[in-house]
């Protein structure tokens, strides 16, 4: 008895061995691979994994923040108590946080702004981000095709566009921009003197149009370069034409077209109004100003303006539908 | 045989190994390579398959061997496991002429495995294989913290780095002093 048990074991220990000597022993681990194999894989990671990862090691930091990753969008926001950031990846919601630590929330914004790469960013600050040394000295740049400013002052503006890679193709800034020194102060961002398209929602002077009709003739904008603006005063058209009266071109009640230095090329001013967005002297007015060939006929200049005053107002025309909904059911009880 | 020996000792056409088959429609028959890891078994693979690693492709591009000469000269991969390679030869040809999927559930799961998949599969580049092993790594990890990450992938904390690299300049240091110290026994 006492001999088959040992006998077994023996025949255990064996089939153990054998078994040993077929499987390979592995021991290899993320620690093995290359920069260039880790690399891959964390392009690969999510948003979320990256920064788990990066908390591992100081080198796997290293090579976490060397990679960049692509948002569809952006939106960091913040208050005087909370710093928050919502990332998009395929227009789904892929990372969202709300930090109470502003510190914590600014170190977060630095990593974020050194790898990101934006398609659309927005920036919504109720407090100035001026006063946070954080975020004032840290050198790193946004990279985002279009931004949007939603509230905050023209000093978080600024503050922004000096961190922004002079990439942006677009910049829309619905800020409180109320006087002429903040336009001032804007128009020499090299980031708004560059970009081929912005505007501001509600600007509360009348100089907006011909200070950037300046500012291109100056500067030899190119062909393409728009802006638009919506005011809420009278007299921004008239002051663009009396102060380019040597310049005129054409003019019309909708529409001013002037030379500049360049014999090859035009500003279009354009007022937007139709049977819906109407002129009147309370009423917000909607202009759109852009540098064209010398060559452009009027016969193409495009009539349509909703598709460019909804960029400045989104929900201009659903007031009007609204508006109109009602027409309808007074029609409807007329009817009855 | 080293694969630099292999691809200069023969620049000869390829032959054909069979007769083809009809004779109203003549294939160009396929040729056929050997291969073999640290375990010395050989697989045979052939250059469809083999067109995926671009490494042993650009190896076999101008060779030219007749299937004898490619059978007595296999491929030697010493430095992947035998089993590894198999994975390989297996997805070579399950790919074979083929578009690749945008998802491979068949790799393995065990981190080990994966981790040995990924170096020689990026030793053979192997592009579209790369991606999808990188994808593997990247899933290992999902949801995880960093202190689960550091646990998964076996990522030693900063002060363990600290340590070893003290550990290996010590040892780099005794060496040197060993060293010069035999140096002066000879001169003696």
């Amino acid at each position: 008895m006492y001999r088959s048990r040992r006998a077994r074991s023996i025949e255990n220990l064996i089939k153990t061995i054998e078994k040993l000597s077929i499987d390979p022993v592995y021991d290899t681990n993320w620690s093995d691979m290359s920069d260039d194999i880790k690399l891959k894989c964390i392009g690969k990671l999510e948003f979320k994994e990256r920064l788990s990862l990066r908390c591992t090691a100081k080198e796997e930091r290293s090579l976490v923040d060397s990679q960049k990753i692509k948002f569809n969008r952006g939106r960091f926001w913040g208050d005087e108590e909370d710093l928050g950031f919502q990332l998009y990846c395929d227009n789904k919601k892929m990372f969202s946080k709300c930090l109470e630590d502003i510190n914590d929330g600014f170190e977060l914004m630095k990593y974020i702004k050194k790898i990101g790469v934006f398609e659309n960013l927005v920036i919504s600050f109720e407090n100035s981000l001026t006063n946070h040394e954080q975020f004032m000295t840290d050198d790193g740049l946004f990279t985002a095709k279009t931004v949007e400013f939603e509230h905050g002052d023209v000093d978080n503006v600024i503050a922004v566009l000096r961190k922004l890679k002079n990439t942006v193709e677009s910049i829309e800034i619905d800020s409180e921009i109320t006087t002429s020194d903040e336009f001032a102060k804007l128009l020499a961002i090299s980031n708004i003197r560059n970009v081929p398209y912005w505007h501001i929602q509600d600007y509360e002077q009348t100089d907006s149009l011909h200070k950037v009709a300046q500012m291109w003739i100056h500067t030899k904008a190119k062909v393409g370069s728009t802006f638009q603006v919506s005011v809420n005063k009278n007299s921004s058209f008239h002051e663009f034409w009396e102060h380019f009266i040597d310049r005129i071109v054409s003019k019309t009640d909708k529409r001013v077209r002037i030379r500049t230095n360049d014999p090859d090329h035009h500003i279009l001013l354009e007022r937007g109004f139709d049977e819906v967005v109407e002129i009147g002297e309370y009423l917000t007015q909607y202009f759109r100003l852009m540098v064209i060939t010398a060559e452009m006929n009027e016969s193409e200049y495009n009539d349509d303006c909703k598709e460019w005053i909804l960029k400045l107002d989104p929900e201009i025309y659903d007031e009007y539908d609204s508006d109109n909904s009602f027409d309808n059911l007074d029609d409807f009880y007329h009817e009855e | 045989m080293s694969s630099t020996e292999q691809g200069t000792s023969s620049a000869a056409p390829a032959e054909p190994t069979t007769a083809p088959e009809s004779a109203a429609a003549p294939e160009v028959p396929e040729s056929f390579y050997y291969v073999h890891g640290k375990d010395k078994v050989v697989h045979k693979v052939s250059a469809g398959a083999l067109q995926h690693s671009a490494l042993i492709h650009g190896m076999i591009s101008n060779l030219g061997y007749t299937e004898e000469q490619a059978k007595a000269n296999p491929f030697p991969f010493e430095n992947i496991d035998g089993d590894i390679l198999q994975m390989v030869v297996d997805w070579c040809n399950q790919h074979k002429g083929k578009p690749t999927p945008p998802e491979d559930t068949n790799l393995p799961k065990q981190k080990e495995k994966l981790f040995d998949l990924v170096l020689a599969v990026n030793y053979l580049e192997i592009k579209e294989l790369l991606t999808y092993c990188c994808k593997q790594v990247a899933m290992m990890v999902k949801g995880k913290s960093p202190e689960e990450i550091r646990e998964i992938w076996m990522i030693p904390t900063d002060a363990e780095d600290e340590a070893a690299e003290k550990e290996a300049k010590k040892r780099a240091g005794k060496e040197a002093a060993g060293e010069t110290a035999a140096a002066a026994g000879d001169a003696k």
